[in-house]
């Protein structure tokens, strides 16, 4: 399936400390939250770009911000509002009165990782600029083009609630990102053990007062893994086998999307590449050099969900997303009859 | 007498003769004919000219007329033929003077002609009202074959329908292909998520979400196994342990077809 030399044990015995190291790491501030933790990691893998779906107040700023300081590299947030510009992303020229010329004053995408908080918020014209520049990996100013730095990750949120005064994103949008994640509440242990670490902050003292202490001051400021091992990290993904076996899982799973009578617009090819640019990186971080069909199943709902549009009929009968999907899946697992080749046609 | 005699015959002699063209009307006008007052006689239909008589007025004895006619064919006519008596009474050949008209053709000889009337066929038998209750009795006839061939059909189709294969019929050749290492990557495919199938029915899984389905799967002590071979040998590049097919795939050789009905699964759980 590719022509690089296939992962060694022993090089996926040193990513998978590098990732384990990284994950006690967020696991030190966040509680729970593994599987989004897996995603971001993913995500951080495979240079794709991530959407957190979810109600406020579930640790997604936190999270970014500790995986950030977790691989020393730099973070970003912005706030998504209504009157922001997108020179207010991407930045500006601006006149330097003293030497009476224009200069570049680079905006906040050029980070590493970047928190894009309620993208939905936002006017269709920004959300354009940020997806143009997560698409291009680079971003032009006056006259000057510049290269984002690498690695470039883009972690959106949208809230599912409040929608009210928002832009939805649209299907075509949606698609640049490599995955869409829902996020859940904790469950009631983890909860708890939240509740129990946010009462033992106490208080931080300055000259002539204290405030509170927040979840942000306890993180640590020393990374647990360099940018280097990042990009080992990465490499070793490229390198975990796809068997022809699995891509014919993907190709049959996305071909079913097409052909399922509830949707009315099913994967792009964009979606398979996607299972399995995922699916390499879950594999590794589950210690394996080979992806199989259970990495297919776990990721199938963050990469294909937000990829699939539903009939009117069916929206009108009650049908979402997450019921063809399961259905697919279902149909995938149990063995079914390959689904009939969809064909493309032009409206 | 005698004067008004003379005066009728000069009258007469001094008439001039009237022209005109077939289908425009001639005149004439202060025609005095002796004796008792004239009509037009009936017209028959193959009569070539129509005569009109527009004025009468009494003059003595006689009266003063004013003709009109049309002619329909181009030739020579005598007005007197057309006339009688209004009184019934016979009108003799001479007792009248020559009313002489002349009706000449505007268009060229050979002039067209209708055709002649062609032969009329015979007419239809029984009529309308019999031909409707035919038209009728075939509509209803071809209704009923209709209604009975399309009923023939779809009894036809149905018998002919294929039963959906059950897993176990799917499984078997592909089984027998991978014995023979003639599987092609589809076919793999269809192997692995059938045996994945099988063992999901078999314990009960089938409503468990894939994933979910799977990790129980791995930890059962006959399933997880059939996995993990099953994986090395299909997705891992260089496995590190030989797999031996033949023997991984044995027990599903010969499975009976409605082992894995999904009655199979409902008993299960």
């Amino acid at each position: 399936m590719q022509d690089t030399a296939p992962l060694s044990q022993a090089d996926l015995e040193r990513t998978r400390a590098f990732i384990q190291a990284v994950r006690d790491r967020v696991g030190t501030v966040v509680v729970g939250q593994d599987v989004v933790v897996e995603r971001l990691l993913i995500a951080l893998f495979t240079g794709g770009h991530i959407l957190l779906q979810g109600v406020p107040g579930l640790a997604k700023t936190l999270l970014v911000s500790v995986l950030a300081r977790s691989i020393d590299l730099e973070f970003a947030r912005i706030q998504f509002t209504i009157d922001l510009l997108p020179a207010d992303i991407l930045g500006s020229e601006i006149l330097d009165q003293r030497t009476s010329e224009f200069r570049i004053r680079k905006g906040p995408v050029f980070t590493n990782l970047l928190l894009a908080d309620e993208i939905n918020r936002a006017a269709p014209k920004v959300q354009g600029a940020l997806l143009e520049a997560m698409q291009e990996r680079k971003v032009t100013i006056g006259n000057e083009t510049f290269k984002l730095p690498a690695p470039f990750l883009v972690i959106a949120t949208q809230n599912p609630i409040e929608q009210a005064g928002t832009f939805e994103l649209p299907e075509a949008q949606l698609d640049r990102f490599m995955l869409v994640h829902r996020l859940v509440y904790p469950k009631p242990e983890e909860e708890r053990e939240v509740l129990m670490r946010n009462a033992a902050l106490g208080i931080e003292k300055t000259e002539k007062g204290a405030i509170a202490r927040t979840e942000f001051d306890a993180l640590a400021r020393e990374p647990v893994g360099s940018t280097k091992e990042l990009v080992d990290a990465m490499e070793a993904v490229h390198r975990v086998h796809v068997s022809e076996t699995f891509v014919e899982h993907v190709v049959d799973l996305v071909n079913r999307s097409r052909v399922h009578p509830a949707v009315e617009l099913g994967c792009s090819p964009r979606a398979g590449i996607s299972l399995i640019k995922s699916a390499r990186a879950r594999a590794l971080m589950h210690g394996r050099r080979y992806a199989i069909p259970e990495d297919l199943f776990a990721l199938a709902e963050d990469v294909m969900i937000h990829r699939m549009r539903l009939k009117y009929e069916a929206i009108a009968e009650g049908v979402t997303n997450r019921m063809v999907l399961d259905e697919l899946l279902s149909a995938l697992g149990s063995g079914a009859e390959r689904a009939p080749k969809a064909v493309a046609t032009h409206a | 007498m005698g004067l008004a005699a003379f005066v009728l015959a000069l009258a007469l002699a001094q008439a001039p003769l009237v022209e005109t063209t077939v289908g425009m009307p001639g005149r004439l006008q202060e025609v005095l004919l002796p004796g008792t007052e004239l009509v037009v006689a009936p017209a028959r239909s193959d009569d070539p000219l129509v005569l009109r008589i527009v004025a009468t007025y009494p003059h003595g004895d006689a009266n003063r007329y004013e003709l009109e006619f049309w002619a329909l064919e181009a030739g020579d006519y005598d007005l007197r033929e057309h006339l009688r008596r209004a009184d019934g009474s016979p009108l003799a050949a001479d007792e009248l003077p020559a009313l002489p008209v002349k009706v000449g053709a505007v268009l060229a000889d050979p002039r067209a002609r209708p055709h002649a009337p062609a032969p009329t066929t015979a007419q239809r038998l029984g009529g309308y009202t019999n031909l409707m209750i035919a038209a009728g009795v075939l509509w209803v006839v071809g209704l009923v074959w209709l209604l009975w061939s399309g009923r023939k059909r779809r009894g036809a189709g149905e018998k002919h329908e294929e039963r959906p294969r059950t897993l176990a019929e799917r499984l078997r050749p592909l089984v027998e292909r991978a014995r023979d290492g003639q599987l092609t990557s589809t076919e793999r495919a269809q192997l692995e998520l059938s045996l994945v199938a099988y063992w999901r029915r078999k314990l009960g899984l089938l409503d468990e979400k894939p994933e979910v389905a799977l990790a129980r799967l791995r930890e059962h002590s006959e399933a997880g196994p059939l996995l993990s071979s099953l994986e090395r040998w299909l997705h891992e590049p260089a496995p590190s342990e030989a797999v031996d097919v033949a023997a991984l795939l044995a027990p599903y050789r010969n499975l009976p077809a409605d082992l894995l009905d999904e009655r199979v699964g409902a008993a299960a759980r």
